[in-house]
């Protein structure tokens, strides 16, 4: 009987605290779910990873195609300061309503957030052309992935010299 | 700093109808980059950085930058357009912060 007494206060008391914490949980899981796709949503192109990581993130290992024939990169051989270097891609392709330039990527191989940007194209542009100062953290490849209407990838690369790096830290 | 947002574009002087002409659009703004602790861990917190720009004209969507913290301090993009009317083109920059940067162009033909 005395350990029958010991053990039911014990049991309401664990109960009720199993279930204030399942509550909690349940507010916790209703925070998360809500926050979590916002705050992945805000990295989802930017994230600190190798760049085979991002190409495979990005692209999911789709072939990509040489496209150095149609694209053109515009950008210094050597950097000297790495937190400003500008660069620019053309597209030497027809921007018609069936057949565009969907998507300008410029990824910096060596950088800590590899994928610098993305541009989306509408056919109203006329032409697949951007520009941008983008930062380089140290000597490597910068290349422009190109993704056509119809899904196909060409990429072009060249490397750069970087003598101060940009990205700090 | 009170000059974050400051937009400049600059478009051609004399643009001819059906031109396909190329702006250029330059906006303040730090661009926090990343930092990290004495023992190489990176700092959390929410940084601020330009995330999004979008380009319209006539009130259509011309393309858009999607943007990372690879990208300099007071970023300068150029772009392409094709001009047909004369209108407005208008660039949005928006940050991770919250706030929006517009800058508008007036396309007149000469």
């Amino acid at each position: 009987m005395a350990s029958d007494r010991m053990t039911t206060p014990r049991e309401g008391v664990t109960r009720r605290a199993v279930v204030g914490g399942l509550s909690a949980l349940g507010a916790a899981a209703v925070v998360g779910t809500l926050a979590i796709p916002r705050e992945a949503a805000a990295q989802a192109l930017g994230m600190q990873e190798s760049v085979e990581a991002a190409m495979k993130r990005v692209f999911g290992g789709r072939p990509i195609k040489d496209g150095s024939a149609l694209i053109k990169l515009d950008i210094p051989l050597i950097a000297e300061n790495g937190a400003v270097v500008p660069v620019s891609v053309e597209v030497n392709s027809p921007m018609t309503a069936v057949n565009y330039v969907k998507h300008v990527y410029v990824v910096a191989d060596k950088n800590r957030i590899p994928i610098v940007t993305r541009v989306a194209f509408t056919p109203q542009a006329g032409q697949a052309y951007m520009g941008a100062n983008i930062r380089l953290g140290e000597t490597g490849d910068v290349r422009a992935i190109v993704e056509q209407s119809d899904g196909t990838l060409l990429q072009t690369k060249r490397e750069v010299k970087v003598t101060v790096g940009g990205c700090g830290g | 700093m009170s000059d974050i947002g400051k937009v400049r574009i600059r478009v051609p002087s004399s643009i001819k109808t059906g031109d396909v002409v190329k702006v250029r659009a330059l906006v303040i703004h730090p661009m926090e980059r990343i930092e990290r602790d004495a023992q190489g861990k990176i700092i959390d917190r929410k940084y601020n950085f330009i995330d999004k720009v979008t380009v319209t004209y006539l009130g259509k969507p011309v393309l858009s930058f999607d943007t990372t913290q690879s990208i300099s301090e007071n970023p300068f993009f150029s772009f392409a357009f094709k001009a047909t009317d004369p209108g407005t083109l208008k660039i949005v920059f928006s940050d991770t912060s919250g706030g929006k940067y517009e800058g508008t162009a007036d396309i007149k033909f000469s």
